[in-house]
């Protein structure tokens, strides 16, 4: 075969920025031609995507590269290309499949809206700028699409824009992401002012921090990594920018899960495994990157416990799972990460999805409010079940072994994390069990009406639970297929892995296991923690009161400087202004009060002025 | 001698002088530039007499400017009585026609 | 071909034409009069495309040259001894380069954009078009004048006409505000003047040896390449000091603290325009005062004219003494982007928002300058021609929501969207833009100027960095404000844009999205602009 399918990768971005294009010169007024060009693009991207995979896993072509020069004059050249490499490869399938399948999804989901052909372009927008993401063979490039992808999200959140809370939600998601987009943007700067040549492409940015040979400082490598983490924290809603992912819930369902699910928040993850080298370079970047990941999975997962909003759960879940994946990388283990990336996106697709399925019938997200929908509503409680077993680490389905994966390194490299991550784990499944059981269990409460989705929307869900269910096995324990061919087999499982797996399974169980006890059984009374401290519980909603601290950090100073420059800009800048003009002015009044036509006075003037020059003559005399 | 005339002269000229620029009645204003005129009228008689070449100059002059300070006044009355004619008023601060 | 046509006094004069013509229409044909007017700023534009397309970066200006010699002033021969001639040359020279070609075309661009968005003037068509095209012949010249004289000249003929457009065609207070910027520009334009004149009086001294009639010609002229040539070339007489001279007396000298001394009366006189810092307050005024068609060129593109100065008469004449300076510069640049920044997230009018924004962003051109190597001043030229056309875009979308709604404050406006998308969503783009969004202009010139100055300055620009942020703050509380959320009662009925409207609108999104998808379209002209500079300042640094 002369061409292989990798070189002809460029294709698969084209194919929904083509259907953004014509949605945006005919998408006016139409209803149907969004849902058809969004499929049919994200679908022929997935199908190439898998020949790409496919021509990858098969050992051939393994690696293609092409770049142009995009921004060239004396004294700097930027490229702009795109790669293929398994990594790149993999998550091509995953953004263009989860892609796919929400805009089938939407087509029931958004019936009715009358913006559908907005949403489609949008959603198209945002297809290709992820997947101009995962495609970008240098920083700069990956950068472009980093913020591509971030306006298109908050789009997205801010598409029902009347609502003020998805205003807010939009703003605060965009300039969240943008102090950690200030982080990276400075990170390359200083890659490109440290890297020999300027070369800003991952195969150097490989080759020179890969065997440490002190091309560049340590310390510098180090602000390096750090600054492209701050990118990461950004976007993957890690600790302590984590606050716009659960308000960003603000926005469509479908989106929540495409963006804010599988691929955007994601992006983070991946950048990290992109540049993987220049942390492995930095012992001290590795151990922000761990600790950071591992205190957003606990973090985030204790918040969950106490939300009521069915999406902001699972927003906080997401938080918690990018944690862990951070927490992979900063163990040095980025197959896990990877691994984990790649479950999370089918499980956590398939729960806001499902999430979508259930307030399309029930009109609220609140799950207080709802109650007893298994009965009416089959295919989603059937799936949303999957997904649920998926996320708390349940053998035999696909999140079990990639957090397996993960906890096992932690065993290995930092054991203070495994605690971390077991504690996660149990809160995880304890409210998944509360989520899942409160929907779908008990008595109905609130609407009655509710019944199941159409079909565009539940085949999605069983597409998606049968890969939240099966994926898991590229990689286990016994057999190191996706680490191998991620990296190349440079990284080896640890082995030993028997007493974590039975940790993790039995934590998931147990925490299944108290929330039916609580939730279902009744065993333990709900307020069993609310009555006896309300506080933490109250910790909990308030979700550790970051909101207000940072309203109290950041934003009121900021206005507060903001009111103060501007009385200073008023009534000091301009008023020194004013104060010279006005003494010009002075003068010029006081000039004419002396010109009163009165002889009398000009008399006075002429005598003073004498006065004046008769002190001045006599006086030189006596100086 | 000649400074006591002087001061007096001095006195004399800045009664005057005084009585010009503040009065507003224009009659004494007339009045108080014939007191300047005779200060310095003064001065030229003393001159005249106790000056370092002492001659009868001065006090030609002195004549020749009384004649002069009585046509003035003359002239000046005559204007006066015109404007109070036209304006009603003798007060100089409502004079100000070089302003309009 | 084009180099044997006289093209850049065809660009600069070509609306002398329109003005013309508007002479002879009566003055209540307003059609007729929009029309005369549109047509006449598409003339420079057509003309200054046909020169974008035939400019050759290698090759440089050099072929499109004009010099004509305008006014010889004779000086007393026997001063001087014996001598051919004595005198003192005014000079009509243009010149285009890779520094003025951008500009050339943005002014071009944007003057026709501000053109079809005058439609919303309603009274006193006739002289507001032919102050309007008055103001775009002094535009145009600036950016070709090569002689300091020339330039001031143009310089000052944009003061009077952009003086009647805020004083009779403005909003409210709109006297003051003319006042106000006559006031200051003016202040600027006499200390420029005062830095030419000494200028001219030492490096623009020139002594041509005659060999044919065995005598020497003595002048002083404006001419931009005497003056630099003298600057730089170290044996010219301007470098030689005293001693060097053997104790003679030169009174041409120039040393190392006039220099300072230049440089900082330039550096005011266009940071002033510019506007630097303590200096903006009047283009507040202007901002909210004049109409939104004057606004376009005023933030479009007069004040890339305070920028173009300071790099052509500032940098490139004095490199040394802007190298000494340029942490104070930058530091100057930074203090803009925070302060404007700052002060736009607090203020509650559209419009004095956008004016801090323009601070904000002439902060970055700064940056750029104060960078001093091809990457930076590349990013601070571009950054200017970003500028030009994003503010344009988003003063010509004032007018039009000011038209619909009648205010322009935020509290009175929200939820367009839903009432005029298409607005809204070229609103909104706009606002990317100009919070940097990569694929649009703003984000090349604000990555390069950052990456250009973060090669020698890495503090300053960390700080700088966070005007990035602040940008996303006050760009999405303003521009949220306005087309999200819910929508007043009364805005219910306001229309979307008509053709008019649409057609500058679209045109000038175009553009931003041309630079920021293929920026070569600025960066190949701009091609060895600098070349001579930066020989200079890696001389200086091996020196």
């Amino acid at each position: 075969m002369d061409t292989s399918f990798s070189q002809v990768a460029w294709l698969i971005p084209l194919f929904p920025f083509v259907a953004f294009l014509l949605l945006l010169a005919f998408g006016r007024g139409q209803r149907t031609l969004g849902v058809l060009l969004g499929s049919i693009s994200s679908f022929a991207g997935l199908v190439l995507s898998i020949l790409v995979l496919i021509e990858h896993m098969s050992d051939g072509t393994k690696y293609y590269q092409y770049s142009f020069k995009w921004l060239d004059f004396d004294g700097l050249t930027m490229n702009a290309g795109y790669e293929v490499t398994n990594l790149t490869a993999l998550m091509l399938v995953v953004v263009t499949l989860v892609s796919f399948l929400v805009n089938v999804y939407s087509a029931g989901y958004m019936k009715g809206d009358e913006r559908i052909s907005v949403f489609y372009s949008y959603v198209a927008l945002f297809s290709f700028s992820m997947l101009g993401l995962v495609l970008a063979d240098n920083m700069l490039t990956l950068y472009i699409f980093w913020e591509l992808v971030g306006v298109c999200s908050f789009l997205l959140v801010g598409f029902w824009f009347s609502k003020p809370e998805a205003k807010a939600a939009a703003k605060k998601a965009f300039i969240v992401t943008r102090i950690g987009d200030a982080g990276l943007l400075l990170g390359i700067l200083l890659l490109y002012w440290y890297m020999p040549d300027h070369a800003l492409d991952f195969v150097h940015i490989g080759n020179v921090f890969d065997g440490q040979t002190g091309i560049i400082a340590a310390s510098v490598t180090t602000w390096i990594a750090i600054l492209i983490f701050v990118g990461a924290v950004g976007k993957s809603g890690q600790f302590p920018l984590h606050v716009w992912l659960p308000d960003a819930m603000e926005g469509p369902t479908p989106i929540s899960a495409l963006i804010h699910a599988a691929t955007m928040v994601a992006a983070g993850v991946y950048l990290v495994a992109r540049t993987f080298d220049i942390f492995q370079a930095s012992q001290t970047a590795m151990d922000v990157v761990a600790y950071i990941g591992g205190f957003t999975a606990i973090f985030a997962a204790t918040i969950g416990v106490a939300q009521n909003d069915i999406k902001r759960i699972l927003a906080y879940s997401t938080v918690s799972q990018l944690g862990y994946m951070m927490m992979a990388l900063g163990l040095g283990s980025m197959t896990g990460g990877i691994f984990h990336l790649f479950t999370h996106a089918f499980f956590k697709a398939l729960l806001f999805l499902g999430a979508g399925s259930v307030i399309h019938a029930v009109h609220t997200q609140n799950i207080q409010e709802m109650g007893g929908l298994s009965a009416k509503m089959k295919i989603t409680t059937w799936t949303f079940g999957i997904g649920t077993l998926a996320l708390s680490g349940i053998p035999p389905f696909s999140g079990f072994w990639s957090k397996d994966m993960i906890l096992n390194t932690a065993l290995h490299e930092k054991p203070v994390l495994f605690a971390v991550g077991v504690a996660a784990a149990f809160f995880t499944a304890f409210y998944m069990s509360r989520l899942f059981f409160l929907v779908f269990m008990g008595k109905p409460k609130g609407e009655q009406h509710a019944h199941e989705s159409p079909a565009s929307m539940t085949i999605p869900l069983i597409i998606l639970a049968v890969l939240a269910a099966a994926s898991g096995f590229i990689q286990t324990p016994w057999n190191n297929t996706l680490g191998t061919w991620l990296t190349d087999g440079a990284e080896k499982e640890h082995g030993g892995a028997g007493i974590v797996m039975v940790i993790s399974a039995a934590v998931g169980l147990l925490g299944l296991y108290l929330g039916w006890l609580v939730f279902v059984k009744g065993t333990i009374a709900r307020d069993a923690i609310s009555s006896r401290a309300p506080w933490l519980v109250r910790l909990l909603e308030r979700k550790y009161y970051m909101d207000e601290i940072y309203e109290a950090l950041l934003v009121r100073p900021l206005r507060g400087l903001g009111y103060l420059l501007n009385a200073i800009d008023e009534y000091i800048v301009d008023g020194l202004v004013q104060l010279v003009s006005g003494t010009a002015v002075w003068f010029g009044r006081g000039g004419t009060r002396v010109q009163n036509g009165q002889i009398q006075t000009y008399g006075v003037v002429t005598v003073l002025g004498l006065i004046v020059l008769l002190v001045a003559l006599v006086g030189r005399r006596f100086w | 001698m000649l400074s006591s005339y002087l001061t007096m002269a001095a006195i004399l000229f800045c009664i005057g002088l005084y009585g010009a620029l503040v009065k507003r009645n224009a009659v004494i204003i007339l009045l108080s530039i014939e007191l300047m005129l005779n200060a310095v009228n003064l001065n030229l008689v003393a001159f005249s007499k106790y000056g370092v070449v002492p001659s009868l100059t001065g006090q030609m002059f002195t004549l020749f400017s009384i004649a002069v300070a009585a046509a003035e006044a003359a002239v000046g009355i005559a204007v006066l009585i015109a404007l109070f004619r036209a304006r009603g008023t003798v007060n100089v601060d409502e004079y100000d026609e070089m302003r309009r | 071909m084009l180099a044997d046509l006289p093209i850049l006094s065809l660009i600069t004069f070509s609306p002398l034409l329109g003005i013309l013509v508007l002479l002879f229409l009566p003055k209540h044909r307003s059609r007729w009069l929009k029309a005369t007017a549109i047509i006449a700023t598409i003339l420079p534009l057509l003309l200054s495309l046909w020169l974008y397309a035939d400019y050759d970066s290698t090759k440089g200006g050099k072929a499109y040259e004009e010099t004509a010699t305008w006014l010889d002033v004779s000086l007393n021969k026997e001063a001087v001894g014996e001598v051919g001639s004595y005198q003192f040359e005014l000079q009509y020279h243009m010149g285009v380069d890779g520094l003025s070609m951008p500009l050339l075309l943005l002014t071009a661009v944007v003057g026709v954009m501000a053109a079809l968005a005058s439609v919303h003037v309603k009274k006193r068509w006739k002289s507001f078009y032919i102050w309007f095209l008055l103001l775009e012949i002094g535009m145009l010249g600036v950016f070709l004048a090569r002689d300091v004289f020339l330039f001031f000249v143009f310089f000052e003929m944009t003061l009077i006409p952009m003086f009647f457009l805020i004083g009779i065609w403005g909003y409210m207070n709109r006297e003051r505000a003319a006042n106000k910027f006559l006031l200051y520009n003016g202040i600027g334009s006499a200390i420029m003047l005062i830095a030419f004149v000494i200028l001219v009086a030492t490096a623009g001294f020139r002594a041509e040896q005659v060999p044919e009639k065995q005598q020497t010609n003595l002048s002083y002229c404006g001419s931009y390449e005497v003056i630099t040539t003298n600057l730089t070339k170290a044996d010219s007489y301007v470098n030689m000091s005293t001693e060097q001279t053997q104790g003679q007396e030169n009174p041409f000298y120039l040393s190392e603290r006039m220099r300072w001394v230049i440089f900082l009366l330039l550096l005011i006189a266009f940071g002033i325009k510019l506007p630097i810092f303590p200096f903006h307050t009047w283009m507040l005024r202007v901002h909210t005062e004049a109409p939104p068609s004057v606004v376009m060129i005023h933030s479009g593109v007069l004040l890339k004219m305070g920028a173009y100065g300071l790099l052509r008469f500032g940098v490139f004449m004095f490199p040394a003494v802007a190298e000494d300076w340029k942490v104070a510069i930058a530091i100057l640049g930074v203090v803009n982007i925070l302060y404007g920044a700052v002060l736009a997230v607090v203020q509650k009018e559209f419009k004095l928002v956008l004016a801090y924004s323009s601070i904000s962003h002439m902060g970055i051109v700064l940056l750029g300058i104060a960078s001093l190597n091809e990457i930076g001043l590349h990013g601070a030229i571009i950054q200017l021609i970003s500028h030009g056309l994003i503010s344009a875009l988003l003063f010509l979308i004032v007018g039009s929501i000011y038209e619909r709604t009648g205010s322009t404050e935020l509290k009175d406006l929200g939820g367009l969207a839903r009432s005029m998308p298409f607005i809204s969503g070229i609103l909104l783009t706009a606002g990317m833009a100009s919070l940097g969004l990569p694929g649009l202009s703003g984000f090349i010139g604000e990555f390069l100027s950052l990456l250009g100055l973060f090669d020698s300055q890495q503090a300053v620009t960390c700080v700088a960095v966070l005007g990035v942020i602040l940008t996303a703050v006050y760009v999405l509380r303003s521009i949220l404000g306005i087309t999200f959320g819910a929508m007043p009662e009364k805005l219910a009925a306001v229309r979307d844009a008509r053709l008019i409207e649409a057609v500058p609108m679209i045109t000038l999104l175009a553009f931003i999205v041309l630079i920021g998808v293929y920026p070569a379209v600025l960066t190949e002209p701009m091609k060895h602009g600098f070349d001579t500079l930066l020989q200079q300042l890696s001389e200086k640094a091996g020196r």
